[in-house]
């Protein structure tokens, strides 16, 4: 099978990984920081260790500064419910995916109000319009890093800087880029992080982080749920040292320990090699496409700000009926449809039926990327005609 | 009316059935004491049901998913036009019916998609399952749950002008698989929706169906037929092939290996994102050909195709097919709805 599907969870993953959560679970599968064992205190070094790693990938201000999540909309949510309440505005735009769209279509109703920025049909949004969309009581901006639908990066040190001013925190979705762009928080004025494990960081799924950045004031930040940490226990309210504050519950410890694998594999590989390897895949893939009858690529024109998702239509075919001919008749698995991200596809042109959506990965060769190029030539060539 | 005159009338109800020896007080009083579910109330279902409510088989569950469509009425017995364009669910029409028509038994519904999950409670406490069902998939579950219980099941299918049954009796005769080890691949079986189906086709093989059940429900198992029987009734031919004794090999009843049971999904469905329609893919993945499901649908809808995939409209729905079986059902997000079309139109 050629996986294509790189935006949506990467595969295949490193040997290390998978090892690593065999092993890990058989020989170091206690409970961290509850006990006081050996193995209760291995689990909770190999946690810890994961935990220093991503802080110093993405330059956050502290090791405890990582809250380790289910997932980046895990992350998201946490960000979105811990920074606003009541009377708070927040600005988003068009380009969020469901992860920032619902949780703030669900706050409206508990008085967070919310203005959504558009973006162009290239899928950038303007820092102009976010300026302009500010009140005196906007607490936060929330913005995609780079668009899953388009790859379009988004101009986030601009908009950093327009938040700084106005004295609101930037929430960035890191879903498309942690691991393949580099971000360095402090230098691009990110407040919060929202990453995923499962994706160019090559974890397992169900591991994510929200990473906070130095401006975010812990005394503002709401819990957005509470229960065990493993210490303080004669408390009765949710302790507040970091990362405990934020970490209720036993953690998932193998899908941690298999992350911290995972980032070993990238750091040994380099994490730019890794990521000019994914860029140069979807440069030959939008190479391929560009130009062929029948094919649109939604990719903005300027290389340099994308990364490696390519989103396309082809005349005559349903998107969903042109993704199930590329798995049944090519073995090539895409995504279609719109993506969780229904204003990003209208704001491409791409709205109601969605795209075509191609991902490669660190792990997909040249000689995938071609075959992939051929197929979608030929089924452009034999379109069977519309009919909505 | 008075309570005597009740008493009377229930006195007589039976009576010219009661004449017949085999049957009888006793075989009446087994028929009062019997629990029967009928899986799928359509053409054979309420052909099955109205017989055997009418013969005084004591509790009667109904199980279907579906309502009654203006094309059903030409052959389903129990609906009437108003229950078409009132959207009553086909078990609760039936229900409502039956009731009326002896008010002296218990009717039971189950507005339900029969699935894995849950077949094995829908049949749960009865003597004896009818099957009513249009596809192979349910008829296959169906053979799992009936042997893994040991609930004798009476299989029965029609098509066309002609149609098939036998009686199921786990340990004691072969079982579906025994005799059909494997369900036909999706595209290969005729279904009543590409083929269309004469209503005495139904009405002949659920009367052999019905008086199997009475049969067994009274305790006549030396008179139960004990074939594979296959009747046309347009030309009047009949052939029964005599079954024997249960195939020792066979992954059902002799392994008891219950696949299609324990298949989490044989069609695992799909809802996809923004376009109003739902996949289904099936496992394994059959070799389908696309040309000769075309030349099939052609009679029923708008149907074109090219190498990979054709493409068939119908009753508002359209269906996207691929050579590997699967389809994109647009025009629904519900998956069980996906999976009556495919039934019907792709077939299994």
């Amino acid at each position: 099978m050629i996986y294509l599907d790189n935006a949506a969870t990467s595969w295949p993953k490193p040997e290390l990984v998978y090892e690593t959560l065999g092993s890990f679970l058989r020989h170091s599968g206690a409970n961290p920081g509850r006990s006081g064992h050996r193995m209760a205190v291995s689990a909770a070094g190999t946690i810890d260790r994961t935990r220093a790693r991503l802080a110093a990938l993405f330059n956050a201000p502290a090791p405890e500064r990582v809250i380790f999540t289910l997932n980046a909309t895990d992350a998201l949510n946490f960000a979105l419910k811990g920074v606003l309440s009541a009377g708070d505005h927040a600005v988003s735009t068009m380009m969020e995916h469901n992860s920032v769209r619902r949780p703030l279509r669900a706050m409206e109703a508990q008085g967070v109000a919310t203005t959504k920025v558009p973006a162009n049909p290239e899928g950038f949004v303007s820092p102009d319009d976010i300026r302009e969309a500010l009140r005196p009581n906007t607490q936060l901006i929330a913005l995609t890093h780079a668009s899953n639908v388009n790859g379009a990066l988004q101009p986030i040190a601009d908009v950093a800087e327009i938040a700084r001013d106005h004295g609101a925190l930037l929430l960035v979705d890191g879903a498309q880029t942690a691991g393949t762009v580099q971000i360095d928080m402090a230098h691009l004025g990110i407040d919060l992080l929202a990453i995923p494990g499962h994706k160019a960081l090559m974890g397992p799924p169900g591991t994510g982080a929200l990473l906070l950045g130095d401006r975010v004031d812990l005394d503002e930040l709401n819990t957005v749920r509470e229960g065990g940490t493993g210490g303080n226990s004669e408390e009765d309210t949710q302790p507040r040292e970091l990362p405990a504050r934020y970490e209720a519950g036993t953690h998932n410890t193998v899908g941690i320990a298999a992350l911290g694998a995972a980032l070993d594999v990238l750091s040994d590989i380099g994490f730019d090699e890794a990521g000019q390897h994914e860029l140069d895949m979807t440069f030959r893939l939008i190479e391929g496409l560009v130009g062929q009858e029948g094919v649109n690529v939604l990719n903005p024109n300027d290389t340099s700000r994308h990364v490696a998702v390519v989103s396309i239509t082809v005349d005559g075919w349903e998107p969903a009926e042109f993704g199930a001919t590329l798995d049944s008749a090519f073995d090539i698995a895409c995504r279609t449809g719109l993506h969780c991200a229904p204003e990003a596809c209208q704001a491409l042109g791409a709205f109601p039926l969605g795209t075509i959506r191609l991902s490669p990965g660190y792990w997909t060769t040249p000689d995938e990327i071609d075959q992939a190029v051929h197929a979608v030539r030929e089924l452009a060539r034999a379109p069977l005609g519309m009919t909505t | 009316m008075s309570d005597t005159s009740r008493s009377r009338l229930h006195d007589n109800r039976y009576a010219r059935q009661q004449i017949i020896s085999s049957i009888g007080d006793a075989g009446q009083e087994r028929l009062a004491n019997a629990r029967i579910a009928i899986l799928g109330v359509g053409a054979l279902g309420t052909h099955i049901a109205d017989t055997l409510a009418r013969a005084g088989v004591g509790s009667i569950r109904l199980i279907d998913r579906d309502v009654p469509e203006l094309s059903n009425l030409q052959r389903q017995v129990l609906f009437d036009t108003d229950d078409v364009y009132n959207g009553i669910p086909k078990a609760a029409a039936a229900a409502d019916r039956l009731a009326r028509v002896n008010p002296d038994i218990r009717i039971e519904t189950e507005i339900a998609d029969i699935n894995p999950t849950n077949v094995e409670r829908l049949i749960e406490g009865v003597d004896l399952i009818l099957d009513g069902s249009d596809n192979f998939e349910l008829r296959y579950l169906l053979n799992d749950a009936a042997v893994k219980h040991r609930t004798p099941w009476i299989y029965g299918g029609a098509i066309s002008t002609h149609g098939m049954t036998m009686t199921i009796r786990p340990e004691a005769t072969p079982c579906l698989r025994c005799v059909f080890p494997d369900s036909p691949a999706p595209g290969d079986a005729l279904t009543c929706d590409t083929a269309g189906v004469l209503s005495p086709a139904v009405a002949m093989v659920a009367a052999v169906q019905s008086t199997e059940a009475i049969k067994y429900l009274t305790g006549n198992l030396d008179a139960l037929h004990g074939s594979l029987v296959m009747i046309d009734v347009w030309s009047l031919h009949m052939r029964s092939v005599e079954l024997g004794h249960p195939e020792p090999e066979c992954p059902a009843c002799g392994a008891r290996s219950f696949e299609f049971l324990d298949r989490q999904a044989p069609r695992q469905t799909t809802e996809l994102c923004g376009s109003d329609s739902v996949q289904v893919l099936v496992h394994p993945a059959p070799q389908l050909s696309l040309d000769s499901l075309a030349k099939r649908l052609a009679a029923v809808g708008e149907v074109s195709h090219n190498p990979y995939l054709l493409r068939f409209q119908v009753n508002g729905y359209q269906m996207t097919v691929f050579p590997d079986g699967r389809a994109i059902v647009k025009g629904t997000t519900d998956s069980a709805e996906a999976r009556t079309l495919y039934a019907r139109y792709v077939g299994m």
